[in-house]
């Protein structure tokens, strides 16, 4: 007769092995919370006029609206390149690969300097570009272009991932059945491919609207976000600094989360008949 | 139909040479090989999604080498069916007749006649997530035949399923071919479907067409040693055809000698097959078969299977033999027994090894 099963946990399960020593990163990002949060919300006063401030409301626009901007460029030219990795085996791939890596390895001011020769008016991009009438040096543009330059492997690998796992034969089965090359794209790789776009856009959006020293080496006005609180840390203490830190923290939190919870089912597929 | 002239691919390492066949409108062919025949490769290339190093593909008259995928009128479904995963099976019929630009009316009207066609009206909303095997398998059928295609080709459509389901989907697409008249290309690693389904059978092996012809034939009178072992001899051999003392000739294996009813060549190298259902094993010579090989040897081994054993007996040179349980001595063989093996020379198929192409697979 087989004996009853003891009581308790199952024992060989447990991830506290796991959970202890990677509780020692969440902890600092908690503690780090911590220490921007308690002090503003001690002084309400001071949070209540930053977040009423036109130049932090101002600052917070430009803000997301590059970030969002550069999000777009990305996703028309770093959604094909991501494709075209993700499908070829050629020797030149690797190199364009690296290529698409130097901005995560660059220090930033490293790839300032490189967005600023770029596009600054005598650049090789800047010069014909600002005969067109697009300004870069301290311009929105520039923001942009800093963002875009910043965001590229963030975007290009999360989304050539995504298109890594579509299986080829999906796109070889709707090609028999009469899709030309850009409809299987448009209707077959594009959707199942959906999360990771939206992943790598989500990734992209973060690492751009944090951008400092590449973006204040192009375009110090208008102020972003990061610039404005390195500007109130200089001249009017860490008091006022912190409440926009605080506001930028609050506002990505919600954001990321609504995002989070919008594209939860995204990219997901089941039978929901 | 479908006609293949000279074609060749090269895709990294592996090349597929100069394959020439046809299969004739309205037929069933099934392509057969071990694993990394280039089988799958051969399919891809005829559907077109890899260009060709050379020779032309035929269908239904018209020369389809240089036309993409869409342009060819070719179905394909691979061994996981492939179904679009973001899309219900009514997405997924209706899939090719969308990409056809097919007003939407007259869409619904051939989806819905497919799936009822296919038993799987009641599927129409599910995703392919909830499908099982013998469902995914009817959908992607629906979904070739959604575009009249004037060939089908079928990647291994019937490896991932359950016994019962197999038998049933087989049934299946054979009536579905004999109603239609479509002219479908297989692959396949079974010879019961190529016995329930083909007319013609197609064997190759490193990128090369071995031998074709009707099931029958190709696998009673093998041409290749890996169309041998495809085709179900359990012993392949080598030996080398000497003069015997009567005029004949008889066959040297290591220590042992063999006759056949063919007449070898003295001095040429064979490759002797003999199936194991064909070796009759008794204790010791009883006569009553008559002339014929009897080769002495010890049972080295006992597998039991479904119509009784399977025995590797070792004497003057190795044995598979399979000894059903109706005639099996009572008590059964045991390792260690010493038994004698009979094989009628009628049994005993040849085929010369200089006609090996390269060589390399001895």
């Amino acid at each position: 007769m087989t004996p009853a099963a003891a009581p308790g946990r199952f024992k060989g399960r447990s991830l506290i092995a796991f959970w202890i020593p990677g509780m020692v990163l969440v902890g600092i990002i908690v503690l780090a919370l911590l220490v921007i949060a308690i002090p503003v919300l001690q002084n309400l006063e001071i949070l209540a006029a930053t977040a009423a401030d036109p130049v932090v409301l101002h600052a917070f626009l430009v803000t997301f609206v590059a970030g969002f901007t550069a999000v777009g460029i990305l996703a028309l030219t770093g959604t094909p390149l991501a494709y075209a990795l993700s499908r070829t085996d050629a020797p030149w791939k690797s190199v364009v690969e690296t290529l698409v890596d130097i901005p995560l390895v660059l220090p930033h001011t490293v790839a300032g300097l490189m967005v600023y020769l770029l596009f600054m008016s005598q650049g090789p991009l800047g010069g014909p570009l600002g005969e067109l009438g697009l300004t870069f040096e301290d311009a929105f543009p520039g923001i942009v272009a800093a963002m875009v330059f910043v965001s590229i492997p963030y975007y290009v690998n999360a989304v050539r991932e995504g298109f890594g796992r579509v299986p080829v034969q999906l796109e070889n089965v709707a090609r028999t059945l009469g899709a030309s090359k850009g409809r299987t794209f448009i209707s077959v790789t594009l959707p199942l491919a959906t999360r990771h776009i939206l992943y790598g856009a989500l990734l992209a959006w973060g690492r751009a609207i944090g951008e400092f020293a590449a973006v204040i080496m192009i375009a110090y006005f208008p102020l972003v976000i990061s610039s404005l609180i390195y500007y109130r840390f200089t001249t009017g203490g860490i008091a006022e600094s912190q409440a926009i830190a605080f506001l930028l923290i609050l506002l990505c939190m919600v954001l990321f989360f609504v995002f989070r919870v919008l594209t939860r089912r995204a990219g997901v597929y089941d039978d929901r008949g | 139909m479908i006609a293949v002239e000279g074609l060749g691919i090269t895709r990294g390492a592996f090349n597929l040479s100069a394959i020439t066949f046809a299969v004739p409108a309205g037929s069933y062919t099934i392509l057969m090989g071990p694993s990394g025949a280039g089988k799958t490769l051969l399919l891809e290339t005829i559907a077109g999604f890899y260009p060709p190093s050379g020779g032309t593909v035929t269908v239904g008259g018209v020369d389809v080498t240089l036309d993409p995928p869409e342009k060819r009128r070719i179905g394909f479904a691979y061994q996981d069916y492939s179904l679009f995963p973001h899309l219900t099976v009514e997405g997924n019929v209706s899939f090719g007749l969308r990409m056809a630009g097919v007003p939407s009316r007259q869409r619904g009207e051939t989806v819905q006649g497919l799936l009822a066609r296919f038993n799987i009206l009641s599927l129409a909303g599910r995703y392919p997530g909830a499908l099982s095997g013998g469902e995914k398998q009817r959908v992607a059928l629906a979904r070739a035949l959604g575009t009249r295609p004037v060939v089908l080709l079928l990647d291994e459509p019937f490896a991932a399923l359950d016994s019962d389901t197999r038998s049933s989907c087989i049934q299946e697409v054979k009536t579905l071919q004999q109603e239609t008249g479509l002219t479908i290309l297989q692959v396949s690693h079974a010879r019961d479907e190529a016995y329930l389904l083909a007319d013609q059978v197609l064997v190759m092996d490193k990128g090369v067409l071995l031998q074709s012809g009707r099931p029958s034939e190709v696998f009673s009178r093998p041409a290749h040693r890996t169309v041998a072992s495809i085709a179900g001899f359990e012993n392949v051999l080598e030996g080398t055809a000497e003069a015997a003392g009567d005029g004949t000739n008889h066959l040297i294996i290591g220590q042992g000698t063999l006759v056949a009813d063919s007449a070898p060549k003295t001095g040429e190298k064979y490759f002797i097959c003999i199936r194991a259902g064909d070796i009759a094993l008794t204790r010791e010579k009883t006569g009553k078969e008559g002339a014929g090989n009897w080769i002495d040897g010890q049972v080295v081994s006992v597998i039991a299977t479904d119509l009784g054993s399977r025995l590797r007996v070792e004497g003057a040179f190795p044995l598979t033999v399979d000894v059903s349980r109706h005639l099996a001595p009572v008590p059964g063989f045991r390792n260690g027994d010493r038994v004698v093996a009979w094989i009628d020379p009628r049994d005993v198929h040849l085929i010369p090894v200089p006609a090996l192409p390269g060589g390399e697979d001895r």
